[in-house]
């Protein structure tokens, strides 16, 4: 058993030969067992990074390994949900997990696939291009899960939900995978979704890693510092230490506020120190494409392993 | 953070510690077997399935009509024209011959027409659609691999495709012996559209179509462009395919009097003009029989001592089909070692293979 469920190393795809890097050098290990989400803007090669680990893909330059081996090997053992939730629109919900089943012989769960199905009040003999969002969303869910993946990639998978679909499925898929222990990827634009049900962090913004690693120690790295604005200068002045990363700031009249990459100092004369949300963090780093990103995840071996 | 306490441990083979004993079916169960996709391929395609029997089943019919009744007529009617000599007044059954002309055309253009819709269903349903849509990246991350996944698009349209264009050539060629010297309008081996729907070639080029079909479905993964090219390719092959064929069987070489209008030999014509008293061969100077005194000078100008004609006599028909039928497969099977890298290269499948084994 691995203990990392993906690795990548100075990761790349782009599509057209001269086309923009749709991501480019990214870097990151995601540890088994974790349920990791994957926040970035519009466009900023979320999509592209789970393409990638489904093996659906191959990646322009760079590695990235799954489950040990290549993303190929691995797509036995794990699920993919893409964005819009391809299936086979002719076929009715019962015909789409017959074939679920015919297709991963000996590992179809079919309790777990019925339990997803039967939650929403779904027609089984309805086909697959009459349902709704929520519907579709749980049949794809049902599809990924059953196969009893060890690594699960999705893609922005509770978008077109209302909020108490999206509540439910979030729970039913939480509990599916406390059971089997699977490694969770997940792309979403709601961070106060992914606050409640991951405990990693991925963020990529314009292709690169800006922020890897476990939650906690991401928020516990960083310090929200509110202090008196200096005059004339851009705010966050020489008082917060050379050896600080400001990430961000922001000046409201004679208030300033900083976020700060901080191990604990106590702060300057005059701030008052705060633990910053997940989103301050997230929105910090996005905003703010000149600051290094931070990644307290990569302990890399060899580069020999990654580049395949 | 309830996720959290759910993997408190992320280092520890969380597989073991979960209750999995909760669910029936054991994960530990690695199976050996393969993932049963040939029956759902027939599920998805099951339009195209019966449309492609009701195609079969209908040309089969019309041509074994055609064949039978159609060409009886049209031999009596010929029969009756015949005895009529140079009486004035004659009847015979024109209709019968008229109608045989005309189904005769129309079975040779659907036996023709049948590549073309395999290549267009292939560019479009088979991979095309499924790549624009992302149903094919289902198929693959629920353990069916990429290559696995082309192959049953492949083999198994290609079993269907060679059943029924086999039997719609051999009866096309049923109906064309049938003619045969009984009807003095049938067409002769050689007329190009005849030839083309007269023995294996037509199979030979369906089943070039459908790799035509699969290949521009994966490199453009949509199905409108794919359907143009695959269509266009397939006209393309057929293109080739007639201008190459008198040069793919050794020709029989006959020298013949400038007496006669044109030179002998009959059959599919690769090439002819005059020969000198050298040995020379000159182009067809198109003047015709030395019995005209002009076209006696045009040939006294060249020291034309002979025509000569490099063609394919009757003899040549299976020979000549063979032949065009190996080379047209051999394409197939370029185009279809094409697609699967095509295919691996985009998914990077480079070990996909040896993992489903």
């Amino acid at each position: 058993m691995t203990t990392t469920a993906i690795e990548a190393s100075a990761l790349g795809k782009r599509f057209a030969r001269r086309g923009n890097w749709a991501l480019r050098d990214c870097s990151f290990r995601l540890p088994a067992g974790r349920v990791c989400a994957l926040v970035g803007v519009n466009g900023a090669g979320k999509s592209t990074l789970l393409a990638l680990a489904a093996g659906l893909i191959a990646p322009t330059e760079g590695g990235i390994t799954v489950l040990g081996g290549h993303p190929a090997d691995a797509r036995p053992d794990l699920g993919y949900v893409a964005q819009d939730k391809p299936m086979y629109p002719q076929l009715t919900v019962a015909e789409t997990l017959r074939m679920g089943a015919d297709l991963n012989p000996g590992r179809w769960d079919r309790d777990t696939a019925e339990r997803i199905v039967s939650g929403g009040a779904l027609d089984r003999d309805a086909r697959i291009r009459s349902l709704s969002g929520g519907q579709r969303t749980r049949v794809a869910l049902a599809l990924a899960l059953a196969k009893r993946p060890r690594l699960l990639l999705l893609d922005e998978p509770m978008a077109d939900l209302d909020p108490l679909a999206r509540r439910e499925l979030m729970g039913l898929l939480m509990a599916t995978v406390a059971e089997q222990g699977t490694t969770i990827l997940m792309s979403s634009h709601v961070i106060a979704e992914l606050e409640d049900s991951c405990d990693h962090l991925l963020v990529i913004g314009d292709g690169r890693v800006r922020l890897a690693g476990d939650m906690e120690e991401l928020l516990a790295a960083h310090r929200l510092l509110d202090g008196p604005a200096q005059d004339g200068t851009s705010g966050a002045g020489p008082e917060l230490g050379q050896d600080t990363v400001v990430v961000s700031h922001t000046t409201t009249g004679r208030q300033c506020t900083a976020l700060v990459r901080d191990a604990g100092a106590a702060p300057p004369d005059g701030w008052r120190a705060a633990e910053p949300s997940l989103e301050e963090v997230i929105v910090a780093y996005l905003r703010n494409p000149e600051v290094p990103g931070l990644a307290l995840d990569t302990v890399f071996a060899a580069p020999k392993e990654a580049t395949a | 953070m309830t996720a959290r306490t759910l993997h408190s441990a992320p280092s520890a083979p969380s597989a073991a510690s979960a209750p999995s004993a909760a669910s029936p079916a054991s994960p530990d169960a690695r199976p050996s077997a393969r993932p049963r996709q040939i029956r759902w391929l027939l599920r998805l395609h099951r339009p195209a399935l019966y449309a492609w029997a009701a195609l079969v089943l209908v040309l089969a019919a019309g041509l074994l009509w055609l064949g039978g009744p159609l060409t009886d007529a049209a031999a009596q009617g010929w029969r009756q024209f015949s005895a009529c000599g140079m009486a004035e007044a004659c009847a015979y059954d024109q209709p019968a011959i008229l109608r045989y002309r005309d189904f005769y055309l129309y079975a040779t253009i659907a036996v023709l027409a049948v590549p073309f819709l395999v290549a267009a269903w292939a560019g479009t349903m088979l991979t095309g659609r499924e790549l624009e849509t992302g149903t094919a990246g289902l198929a693959w991350t629920q353990s069916v691999t990429p290559a696995r996944w082309l192959a049953a698009r492949l083999l198994v349209p290609a079993a269907l495709v060679t059943a029924g264009t086999g039997l719609l050539a051999g009866l096309h060629h049923y109906v064309w012996s049938a003619g045969r010297g009984r009807i003095d309008t049938a067409k002769s081996w050689y007329d190009s559209s005849t030839f083309f729907a007269n023995g294996p070639v037509p199979v030979a080029l369906a089943l070039t179509g459908l790799a035509v079909g699969a290949l521009a479905g994966l490199l453009w993964r949509r199905s409108l462009p794919a359907l143009i090219t695959s269509v266009a390719a397939t006209g393309g092959v057929f293109v080739a395919l007639h201008w190459a064929l008198p040069y793919l069987w050794p020709t029989v070489h006959r020298v013949s009097s400038l007496k006669l209008d044109t030179p002998a030999g009959v059959g599919l014509s690769a090439h002819s003009g005059v020969v000198t008293s050298s040995g020379e061969q000159l182009p067809q100077p198109w003047c015709g029989s030395s019995v005209s005194p002009q076209c006696r000078a045009v040939y006294e100008k060249l020291d034309a001592v002979g025509y000569f004609r490099d063609y394919h006599p009757f003899s040549h028909h299976w020979p000549l089909q063979l032949t065009a039928t190996a080379v047209v497969l051999a394409l197939g099977a370029l185009l279809t070692l094409a697609a699967f890298r095509v295919l691996r290269a985009r998914t990077g499948a480079v070990r996909g293979m040896k993992t489903a084994a």
